[in-house]
């Protein structure tokens, strides 16, 4: 009873502060609230968390948390269920708790019936405990931000020790991510429930990668540390594999790949699509309703964002690690292949907080196909002339291949991208995260959105 | 376009050692060598390689390695290739050895959970990780070479010895004993965030914590291994010919003024 009060009265100030916030013009009020009501309340969490009818699903991973986390939403409202979501991407403690308190009455009251949270790789062991989650999705675990997180191995290790003790809790793993994988298997052994761990992945050697590109991370068994035999590659470590030692194999999903549309383009989507899908299932979503959802599925900000500006068509494409960066530079070249001019790329690599503050990673992304290619690259940012160099870098000689352009006024750099497109062409942005907000903000500014 | 006889890059653990961008001072080498004209061969010295291979190399690259995988190189490294790699250094091939492998170079390493890992014992020199929760030493850093032998070549090649910019991120904390230092930290945490030194400097080897890469960085670097290799290959003196470092240099001025730090002549 007093923790309802304290909840009641975190939550009266908590309001008074957004408020506040808002009406100062200081911020979109995502973090803060959760701050002050976790001081008043340090149970806010827990105690917001339990009152979910059908559970909360925590969407952990380094790639896709939103996609995924936006196509679950809509295939649960499409169920019928009422859904909070922490959809402003404020993925840390705090931001989880004001996520819940935006839905909550008054009196500390929430009537939805799931929550979906995108869970930061390194916050998740701190809130399972509190949340006690119905289903826990992880995606896969690339290397980002190693700044931040320390290491794959780590991560992993950390999850598995925060998991264990949840008694009702069901994990749905990626099984062509061996980490991942391994981590299920764990869990199986010592939960002696295999309802309780499910897997989703690829089932379509026809989408093999050529080679097994140079951005992987964990190719080695999880278990016994010799190399994995990889019958096939889809991107990056995620694969059909198969440990020659001790045996260690990929997981069985749990949806036949092959028979499923995805969403939006790319095998990214193709995971994501089936992770969300072997999801909703567990909450008795029907086949149908999943279909529709995936058919009806629009993008979100940022990712694979298409406008026009001034009559040339842009995409912009956040990049924030080699992985994801492959793919998008491979779907760029792929694009523009047949043109003449090769494609128009405008790169703006910065190194704040959210985009990790260590930018080596853009020498594990294989940038030689589009340094090489007839395009113009024009490169902004924090760290254009670390992007310059990795693209020179990439050239047989420098100069042999795409025009690169340093630029380091972003407005300018805007200008000079867009100015370089040939008629009836596209402008592909590839940003990191705190980029893309810049660029979306000049073009805003400019009343070009 | 390229003659003579090729130039070896060997490059250690290719799958195994490369966590952060490492490769980009194999690319710096490979490239500064071919757009020049002088012709190279990319060796890749891992696992399925023959114990000759370590010690038939004209250069030497490596880079980070989780600590799992660390521990499968070192496994890999006793016998015979280790002994080759440790001829080839001592022997005064060139080598860069970036974030986890100095830390395999010295008498041993202790990583955050699990068993001591012991080293080649190259380089006179110990670390130890305090643990899997100890802070790790994240970020930009400012180093002045001070490896004297290495100084007084570079102030022959270029009239100066210029300030060296990287990007450090580790765990360990490596403690030199009798091994000089490559260099003094101007910026950073350096070798143990304690007594202001960094990396170390032997032979022809230099082994640092500053990866972002480090050679494309500080293009000088890239340039002086270069000519050491070529100069023991060749047995005479050899002057590279420029390139155009404008977007190294403006990159360093930038890091430089976000720093703080002011270059000293
Ligand atoms: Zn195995």
């Amino acid at each position: 009873m007093v923790d309802r009060i304290r909840l009641g009265l975190a939550i009266w100030v908590a309001r008074v502060v957004t408020a506040l916030v808002r009406s100062l013009g200081l911020g979109a009020a995502s973090v803060l609230p959760g701050s002050v009501a976790r001081r008043i309340q340090p149970q806010a969490l827990r105690l917001l968390a339990r009152q979910y009818g059908q559970g909360v699903v925590l969407v952990a991973g380094t790639n896709g948390k939103t996609t995924t986390s936006l196509l679950l939403r809509s295939m649960f409202e499409d169920h019928g269920f009422s859904v909070t979501h922490n959809a402003t991407g404020a993925n840390l403690v705090n931001g989880l708790t004001a996520a819940l308190l935006a839905d909550a009455n008054w009196w500390g009251r929430i009537d939805r019936d799931v929550a979906i949270l995108e869970v930061d790789e390194n916050v998740l062991r701190l809130v399972l405990p509190e949340i006690r989650p119905r289903v826990l999705l992880a995606l896969n675990l690339f290397r980002d931000q190693l700044d931040r997180y320390g290491e794959v191995d780590t991560i992993a290790r950390r999850w598995r020790e925060a998991i264990a003790p949840l008694e009702n809790a069901t994990v749905v793993l990626n099984g062509d991510d061996p980490t991942l994988s391994e981590f299920g298997q764990q869990l199986e052994k010592q939960w002696e429930d295999l309802a309780r761990v499910q897997y989703f992945g690829l089932n379509e050697p026809d989408r093999y990668l050529e080679e097994i590109p140079h951005a992987v991370d964990s190719i080695y068994c999880p278990r016994c540390g010799t190399s994995l035999n990889y019958r096939g590659v889809y991107l990056s470590h995620l694969g059909d594999y198969q440990c020659p030692s001790c045996g260690f194999a990929k997981s069985k999903p749990r949806l036949n790949s092959a028979d499923w549309p995805q969403i939006l383009i790319g095998l990214y989507n193709k995971y994501n699509t089936l992770a969300a899908a072997a999801t909703a299932q567990l909450f008795g979503v029907e086949e149908t309703t999943l279909r529709g959802s995936i058919r009806e599925f629009k993008a979100a900000f940022g990712r694979a964002e298409e406008l026009t500006v001034e009559g040339t068509p842009v995409r912009i494409l956040l990049s924030k690690n080699p992985v994801g960066t492959n793919e998008t530079l491979r779907a760029i070249v792929e694009l523009s292949q047949d043109r003449p001019h090769g494609a128009t790329v405008l790169v703006v690599l910065n190194d704040r907080i959210p985009d990790g503050t260590d930018v080596s990673w853009i020498w594990d992304a294989d940038t030689e196909k589009l340094a090489q290619s007839a395009g113009t690259i024009v490169v902004s940012g924090d760290r254009l002339y670390d992007m310059a160099l990795r693209l020179t870098y990439s050239q047989p000689q420098p100069g042999a291949g795409a025009r690169i352009i340093p630029e380091a006024d972003l407005d300018q750099a805007i200008k000079q991208a867009l100015a370089a497109v040939p008629a009836g062409e596209t402008l592909y942005i590839v940003p990191t995260y705190s980029a893309m907000l810049e660029v979306r903000q000049i073009l805003t500014g400019r009343g070009i959105l | 376009m390229a003659n003579g006889t090729p130039l070896k890059l060997g490059w250690l653990y290719p799958t195994l050692m490369s966590t952060y961008g490492d490769r980009g001072n194999l690319t710096c080498l490979q490239r500064r060598a071919e757009w020049r004209g002088i012709a190279v061969e990319v060796v890749a010295l891992d696992r399925d390689s023959p114990a000759e291979a370590f010690a038939q190399v004209d250069v030497i690259v490596g880079g980070g390695a989780q600590d799992r995988q660390q521990e499968l190189v070192m496994r890999d490294l006793q016998g015979e290739k280790g002994a080759g790699l440790k001829a080839a250094l001592d022997g005064g091939t060139p080598g860069v050895f970036t974030c986890g492998s100095p830390q395999l170079l010295g008498h041993y390493y202790e990583p955050g959970v699990g068993q001591r890992i012991d080293g080649l014992g190259v380089l006179d020199l110990v670390s130890v990780h305090p643990g899997p929760d100890a802070d790790r030493c994240i970020g930009n850093m400012v180093l002045k070479i001070t490896a004297s032998r290495l100084a007084a070549d570079l102030q022959k090649m270029l009239g100066r010895v210029p300030y060296v910019i990287g990007f450090e991120n580790h765990g360990g904390r490596t403690k030199l004993q009798t091994a000089e230092p490559f260099a003094q930290v101007i910026k950073g945490y350096g070798n143990n965030g304690e007594d202001g030194t960094e990396g170390a400097f032997q032979g022809n080897a230099i082994a640092t914590y500053s990866h972002g890469p480090l050679l494309p960085k500080n293009p000088f670097l890239a340039d002086w291994m270069l000519k050491k290799a070529l100069e023991r290959q060749r047995q005479e003196e050899v002057n590279l010919s420029p390139l155009d470092d404008a977007w190294a240099d403006q990159g360093r001025v930038m890091m430089l003024n976000r720093l703080g730090v002011q270059e000293s002549a």
